[in-house]
């Protein structure tokens, strides 16, 4: 098991070696960070463009697999990714806004697997009965609904349940209040921020587990494994539960894995609605900005968390299916 | 739980098994039953309305004994087991009284019900392969399956897994525990099954064709398995089947489910000796036997069976029997008791009783279908070896000598890695001459249909030669000439179902291979009416698409399919293991007519040896790619020289309690190699139990691993089985009868 995780992840690293270097040619080739100072009143000449690019090694007059060396050296020595054409340091950036989307998205996913996976056994149990049918329509409607309109409404509800309670309970933008002190408070503060936007992704996230899962378990509720434990004394439920849920989580399991990064750069809308800096906003901002060093981290993390979503995918599948066996 | 046999219960008058209506049994009146049904009636909803699967049943089962229910296909012997077990779909209705001990389970909720299940009543079911939870291991399922009703630590249970595994005969059971189901054979799989069922002690057992899914051999062990498990917890058996053999062999008391009712109910003895309710009799008639018992015709029982949706007045049997009198279609008549019998359905039961009445022949047989019209002669007896009756010996057809087909085993996910041979077919060679029936029979995985494959590719075969109406599969170049060969010889296939295109008509179906011939269109069309002749089907049953059609209709359109270009040789490959008993009676005689009248050869490839004694001219029986024994059917049957063959017709049950429970049985240990689990493939030297190893190239008898004569013989011999391939040797005074033992 160790020697396979081990392997695994050998060239997972590989992998991500090999992508974000791309990553910094691409980036290098088509972001130029000399129009942003373009755009600067009084006119800068190219020249002192140039040179206000160097002390970030973006200066484009040297060659490209210099910077890249240059670049590449610091990460692998200091772990320093560059900074912005402004020169903001990327590590500060992304260490920060890891943390924000990662409150976001971890919970939200914890969520929208936790509702659609009983929404989907609670359903799938009552096929075409009225709860059934009611679950489905929901999740259908929901699942067509833009994101920006689910944020807003989910903005509108909020509103008017805090003028309702005469309090202002659900915070509607940032992810924390100015000038709140102390670890219990920050706490609570980050949490009561936290509300709006993990009901916004869990509502639209959900919807995709609850179809396919259910969709799944359809196949397994009727099998004749599920009878047997029946016959063993188990109740439907329990039967359902045990034997049949187990066997049809494993796909699950593995689109888990592997969306947990998409939604780690994809929440921007989300993001944008509540103000919250998380890494979709700077994904769409380095890019706007030609960031190449932002960019290219960006990448990098995406590539890092699709590794570590695979992984964990793998240790799933492991888990609930003891047949496979990992070598 | 009533009748005679052994040991006796009580001596008592023969007290009335199924009380009609409803009222329990009073006390005192010997031992009380532990399941009483009453009146249980079940439906489906369906789209042309609900679907009364059941229609009020009613039966005791008493402690230790055992029950039969028979019945085909949709009698509504399985909604009865199911029902009883509270395990219907939720939208079947079910209604009457299920009495376990008194308490009745009808109305109960999931969860008081399933502190029932598993504890009080345990089941066994029909598939073993999907029967049991795949990601669990069969330690876990069972001491899940414990632990369910029994307060016992999680090692505890697991030490009771084990014992229960070595009760149901699954050796190094503490090994074993931790596998999966997949790592077992079927018959394995099904013993699991059977330990999940008794874990408990249960007081009753429902087993709902516990042997269906399973080879011969495999069933006698199955067989064994569940009279252990029955013995060593005292409980009393509901044993579902559609084969009559198995309940003849097991049964105390059987009862014969028609159209969602019980028509007749006896003790097994009195039932098979003397039926009186004419479908059973007609049942027993059209069922053919393996054993060396009379050899009869096959009268088979024409008809369908009835829907069950709106189900008109009077008994259902009425339109098929024989005997049906006016009064049989007006009402349906009431389960009574007939003296010294048991209880029948039928108006005409006291007459049948008493031999004033035949059910079987009646008065007059003319409802039934044209191409049934040659059936009640006897099947054709050969009269000389590779020839039937009523032809000449005709050219020889079919010649296969020396036939090979091997598979690759492999390993590994993206790289594969050979790591031995399946020999599917290993040096089988046969001919078939023109008006004859060669019967290939054998297990699955023995290799009867990898060699009709071979013959049907009309290839080069991998080693040997194959040769069709004179001509070397090997010599045939142009696409045109395989063509043409092709009309010779045609196959028939097992499901009729799954073989014809659900959207043609029939009429499409069977103009279909005389198109891609170029008949003209004129031809075509009177063709396809004779062809329906031919096989006796109506020609309105041209217009209509298979999924109207039963599963007999859509096997005579299988054949007639076949037939369409006149070939001289039909390949079938299971031709009737789809069909129920009363149907498949009449494609059999069917078939047989057809070769007399059209003189044509049949390769016939089943694994239900009674079918092919009553078919074939000459047998071959298969093991492990080789033909261990083949030679004219009743030389094979009345004196098996192979120790194989000996065994696997002793397997086989025979219909009839008294020969059945009289004969000699030899119980094979293991399963054919090949099955998963049981490592080691068709043709490869079999290592049970010892997963991983690659197999070794077949040196020795392929018989030697499961041979019970093996045993007994002296250490030279012994040796010579290993190491030595036993050629065939003729039997004395049998010219076409050889067989390849060492020890014969």
């Amino acid at each position: 098991m160790l020697r396979y995780l081990a392997r695994k992840t050998t060239g997972w690293l590989l992998m991500i070696v090999v992508a974000t270097n791309a990553t910094f040619f691409l980036a290098s080739w088509f972001l130029d960070p000399r129009s942003d100072y373009r755009t600067l009143r009084p006119v800068r000449t190219e020249a002192q463009i140039d040179t206000a690019l160097a002390p970030y090694g973006l200066d484009p007059r040297q060659p490209v697999v210099d910077r890249w060396w240059h670049w590449l050296a610091n990460i692998v020595l200091h772990f320093d990714w560059g900074s912005s054409p402004t020169g903001i340091a990327v590590n500060g950036e992304i260490g920060y806004r890891a943390v924000v989307s990662g409150e976001l998205v971890l919970l939200s996913t914890a969520l929208s697997v936790l509702v659609g996976v009983s929404l989907a056994v609670w359903t799938a149990s009552r096929q075409y009965g009225w709860g059934d049918r009611i679950a489905q329509t929901v999740s259908v409607v929901l699942f067509n609904i833009p994101t920006a309109v689910m944020a807003l409404a989910v903005v509108f509800v909020a509103i008017w349940l805090n003028q309702h309670a005469g309090m202002r309970f659900l915070y509607v933008a940032g992810e924390n209040s100015p000038g709140v002190t102390g670890f219990w408070p920050v706490l609570g503060d980050r949490l009561l921020h936290l509300i709006l936007p993990t009901v916004t992704l869990t509502l639209i996230g959900y919807v995709g587990y609850h179809l396919t899962q259910r969709a799944l378990l359809l196949d397994t509720l009727d099998a004749d494994f599920v009878r047997t434990a029946r016959a063993t004394g188990l109740t439907r439920a329990q039967a359902i539960r045990r034997h049949g849920l187990r066997a049809a989580l494993i796909p699950t399991a593995t689109s888990v894995a592997f969306t947990v990064p998409a939604i780690f750069t994809g929440a921007v809308i989300t993001e944008t609605v509540f103000g919250w800096d998380g890494m979709g906003q700077y994904f769409v901002e380095t890019i706007s900005k030609n960031d190449v060093h932002g960019a290219v981290a960006t990448a990098a993390f995406g590539a890092a968390m699709t590794a570590i979503g695979a992984v964990l995918a793998d240790l799933a599948t492991v888990f609930l299916d003891p047949r496979v066996r990992v070598s | 739980m009533t009748g005679t046999p052994p040991p006796p219960p009580a001596t008592l008058p023969h007290p009335s098994p199924t009380t009609p209506a409803g009222a329990p049994r009073p006390g005192g009146d010997g031992p009380r039953p532990v399941l009483s049904v009453r009146d249980l009636r079940i439906s489906f909803p369906s789209e042309a309305g609900p679907v009364e699967a059941v229609r009020g049943v009613s039966f005791d089962l008493l402690p230790g004994r055992t029950l039969g229910i028979v019945g085909e296909s949709g009698s509504g012997k399985s909604a009865t087991a199911t029902g009883v077990m509270g395990l219907l779909p939720p939208s079947a209705r079910l209604d009457g009284q299920v009495l376990l001990n008194g308490r009745d389970l009808v109305g109960l909720r999931d969860r008081e019900l399933s502190r029932v299940r598993g504890r009080k009543i345990g089941m066994v079911f029909q598939d073993p392969l999907s029967a049991l939870t795949p990601i669990f291991s069969v330690g876990r399922l069972l001491s899940d399956a414990l632990r369910v009703h029994q307060d016992l630590s999680r090692a505890a249970a697991r030490e009771r897994a084990v014992e229960l595994l070595d009760l149901v005969g699954i050796p190094d059971p503490r090994n074993r525990a931790r596998s999966f189901p997949h790592e077992f054979s079927g018959g394995m799989r099904q013993r699991v099954v059977i330990a999940l069922a008794v874990a408990n002690r249960p007081a009753v057992l429902v087993a709902d064709e516990p042997t269906t899914a399973l080879d011969v051999t495999v069933q006698a062990q199955i067989l064994e398995v569940l009279r252990t498990a029955q013995a060593e917890t005292g409980a009393a058996l509901l044993l579902i089947t559609h084969d009559l053999g198995v309940v003849a062999g097991y049964a105390d008391e059987v009862a014969v489910m028609y159209a969602g009712r019980i028509v007749e109910q006896a003790g097994v003895r009195e039932l098979y000796r003397r039926p009186a309710m004419p479908y059973t009799a007609r049942l027993l008639a059209a069922v053919p036997t393996v054993d060396a018992g009379e050899r009869r015709p096959l009268l088979p029982i024409g008809g369908e069976p009835p829907s069950l949706v709106d189900l008109p007045g009077g008994c259902p049997f009425a339109p098929r029997c024989a005997l049906a009198v006016d009064a049989c279609r007006t009402q349906e008549p009431p389960l009574r008791p007939i003296a010294g019998h048991g209880t029948v359905a039928c108006v005409r039961a006291d007459d049948i009783a008493a031999g004033t009445l035949d059910p079987v022949t009646g008065p007059t047989a003319a409802h039934e279908q044209p191409g049934d019209a040659v059936d009640i002669r006897p099947a054709p007896e050969p009269a000389a070896p590779g020839a039937a009756p009523g032809t000449a010996p005709g050219e020889v057809l079919l010649r296969v000598d020396n036939l090979v087909r091997t598979f690759p085993m492999t390993r590994g996910a993206l790289l594969k890695r050979r790591v031995g041979t399946v020999h599917a077919v290993n040096g089988v060679s046969f001919d078939l001459r023109a008006g004859e029936t060669l019967g290939l029979v054998g297990e699955s995985g023995s290799g009867k249909t990898t060699t009709l494959l071979e013959i049907m590719g009309l290839r080069r075969p991998e080693g040997g030669r194959i040769e069709v109406a004179g001509t070397d599969t090997a010599d045939l170049r142009s696409a045109a000439r395989i063509r043409e060969l092709r009309g010779t010889l045609r196959i028939v296939m097992q499901d009729p179902l799954g073989a014809l295109d659900p959207r043609l008509p029939v009429s499409q179906l069977l103009a279909e291979p005389l198109q891609a011939i170029g008949r003209p269109r004129k031809e075509i069309r009177a063709r396809v009416f004779e062809l329906l002749r031919l096989v006796g089907l109506d020609a309105s049953a041209a217009d209509r698409f298979p999924a109207a059609l039963s599963g007999g209709q859509r096997q005579r359109i299988g054949i007639a399919r076949a037939l369409a270009v006149e070939p001289k040789l039909l390949v079938l490959d299971e031709p009737v293991s789809a069909l129920d008993v009363s149907v498949q009676a009449g494609v059999i005689n069917l078939l047989a007519g057809l070769q007399r009248q059209l003189g044509l050869a049949y390769l016939i490839v089943a694994h239900d040896l009674a079918v092919v004694r009553y078919v074939a001219d000459r047998v071959a029986v298969m093991y492990l790619g080789r033909i261990v024994e083949s030679g004219a059917t009743e030389s094979v049957f009345a004196d098996p020289r192979h120790p194989y063959t000996r065994a696997l017709l002793s397997a086989v049950p025979v219909p009839d309690p008294e020969r059945q429970r009289g004969r000699e049985r030899i119980v094979l240990d293991g399963e054919l190699p090949g099955t998963p689990g049981v490592f080691g493939a068709p043709g490869v030297s079999a290592v049970p139990g010892s997963p991983g190893r690659a197999p070794a190239a077949p040196v020795g008898c392929v018989f030697v691993d499961r041979c019970p004569l093996h045993r007994t013989l002296g250490p030279e011999l012994r040796a010579r089985c290993r190491d030595e391939h036993p050629g065939t040797t003729p039997v004395p005074g049998r010219a076409d009868h050889r067989f390849a033992c060492h020890a014969g």
